[in-house]
């Protein structure tokens, strides 16, 4: 009879964790951060139909980084989670804070559980409205969540973006400077990205109940050349 | 809730009824009562630029239940959706769609096409007629964006479903509103000329249907009139519904309430 490697508990998670990061490291960074009007995600994306960033709800977006189908499951879920309780509920009632919460358990006990860790981070953005803050919750892997105020990164290269936004100024701003401030982030010093390589969307009260639009990249361009 | 995950073979797609019935949520359609609140007429008309809908406000059960009923949606932008029958049945109707054309649109990143908004009506009111005691005929009208032309959509109860190159009407004043227009409608007409006749319509059934409510000058409640172009979908604001209708009704004075002659 063998006897199984005896395995810490430490170990296991520690290896679990080093899976998912390696995944999640892969693929591109986004952010999504608040400006004057609304929430801004930007996403670097060279395909222009496998998007990173959707919309949930009238006022709540999606954001996913990692491996596509992964975050596409959870996005896909979180449509049905948020349709179906405003179906059964109103429309009013479903908030970004619970998809959070739901999104944290999923990814919480996936991590823990025998299958494989998901190599994704998500994130939810809300656009405030009366009593309902704007928020933006950031789920990692392992479903931990961080309710951000101002901003929050994805990805694989996340602490030196994060550091060169924070460097870029802490003031809200216009749509046009956000932009600017989260591609240049993104890019860092060295490289610059094409409109065309940006998936940008937003959540900003244009009059109708739904928040959510997509930037074309003819947008995007004349935004970053303002 | 906890997060609705479903197996590669039993994942109810983009449509919100499939996932409903696997969410065991029931479509929260009435049961039996002796005494069903009916809303009624509601006309659509074809032209170059798109489409009209002009709506009466009355919903009646053995009196007249509401005044200020609202028939038509906008199901999104460039569609249009307005019902007749149990009142309580096409509120639900009206809901469902607009919410199943939004959750399609969410789950695929793309907007269902007009004619498969038409199409995925039809099992929705086999599901509403056919599994309960109550009727709902609805009436779908829009811009189709991919062919650049308004369009209008007729059901039958059973949920067939029948294309329009002129007008549709449902209701029960539907013999009255659809003898206006049979009389109005000509090719070519702009799209003032749909609002008024559509309009017209609308009078004739509330003149002679007890179910259909004309224009209500006294409390200044108008029906409903909504154009979608390629614009997309805009209810016209009361201030221009009520001078259409006292137009109509000052022609209708002057000829001592008879309708014939030049078309009033």
């Amino acid at each position: 009879m063998t006897m199984p490697f005896y395995v810490t508990p430490e170990q296991q998670m520690k290896d679990r964790a080093e899976y998912a990061q390696k995944g999640i490291a892969r693929g591109r960074s986004l952010i999504a951060c608040i400006y004057n009007e609304g929430v801004l995600l930007v996403a670097e994306n060279p395909s222009a139909s496998l998007n990173k960033i959707s919309e949930i709800y009238d006022r709540i977006g999606f954001a996913g980084v990692g491996k596509y189908n992964e975050f596409h499951e959870l996005r896909t879920a979180g449509v049905r989670w948020a349709d179906s309780t405003g179906f059964r509920y109103s429309r009013e009632d479903v908030d970004a804070r619970s998809l959070a919460n739901v999104y944290a358990q999923y990814l919480g006990t996936s991590f823990t559980d025998g299958g494989k860790p998901l190599e994704v981070e998500v994130l939810v953005a809300q656009l405030g409205i009366r009593n309902k803050p704007t928020k933006i919750y950031h789920i990692a892997f392992e479903g931990t969540i961080t309710d951000e105020t101002r901003f929050a990164v994805l990805g694989g290269d996340s602490e030196t973006i994060r550091t060169r936004f924070v460097a870029e100024g802490d003031d809200v701003t216009s749509l046009a400077v956000t932009l600017q401030r989260a591609v240049r982030a993104l890019s860092g010093p060295d490289r610059s990205i094409p409109a065309a390589d940006l998936e940008v969307a937003r959540l900003e009260d244009l009059g109708a109940r739904r928040t959510f639009g997509r930037l074309s990249d003819d947008f995007v361009t004349q935004l970053l050349t303002q | 809730m906890a997060l609705p995950l479903f197996d590669v073979t039993s994942d109810p797609g983009p449509s919100f009824q499939n996932l409903l019935k696997m969410l065991n949520i029931p479509l929260s359609v009435p049961g039996a009562t002796d005494d069903p609140i009916h809303a009624t007429t509601v006309v659509a008309l074809r032209c170059d630029e798109g489409v009209v809908l002009v709506a009466d406000r009355q919903a009646t059960a053995q009196a007249i239940a509401a005044r200020d009923m609202r028939k038509i949606a906008e199901a999104d932008r460039f569609t249009a959706i307005a019902i007749s029958g149990t009142a309580a049945a096409g509120m639900e109707f009206i809901r469902i769609s607009q919410l199943s054309f939004e959750h399609y649109e969410k789950m695929m990143d793309e907007t269902l096409s007009l004619e498969g908004k038409s199409n995925y009506l039809s099992a929705l009111i086999q599901d509403v007629n056919l599994g309960t005691p109550f009727t709902v005929l609805p009436l779908v009208a829009g811009f189709d964006i991919n062919h650049n032309r308004g369009r209008v959509f007729e059901y039958d109860g059973a949920g067939g479903c029948y294309e329009k190159d002129d007008f549709g009407v449902i209701g029960s004043g539907t013999p009255f509103a659809e003898s206006a227009l049979r009389l109005g409608y000509r090719e070519g007409l702009s799209l003032a000329e749909c609002i008024e006749l559509g309009a017209l319509a609308i009078y004739e059934a509330g003149d002679n249907d007890p179910f259909t409510g004309g224009p209500d000058f006294v409390r200044g409640i108008f029906p409903i009139v909504v154009t979608v172009t390629a614009n997309g979908f805009v209810e016209q604001p009361e201030s221009e519904t009520r001078v259409i209708f006292e137009t109509i009704n000052q022609r209708r004075t002057a000829s001592k309430g008879r309708a014939g002659g030049d078309l009033r």
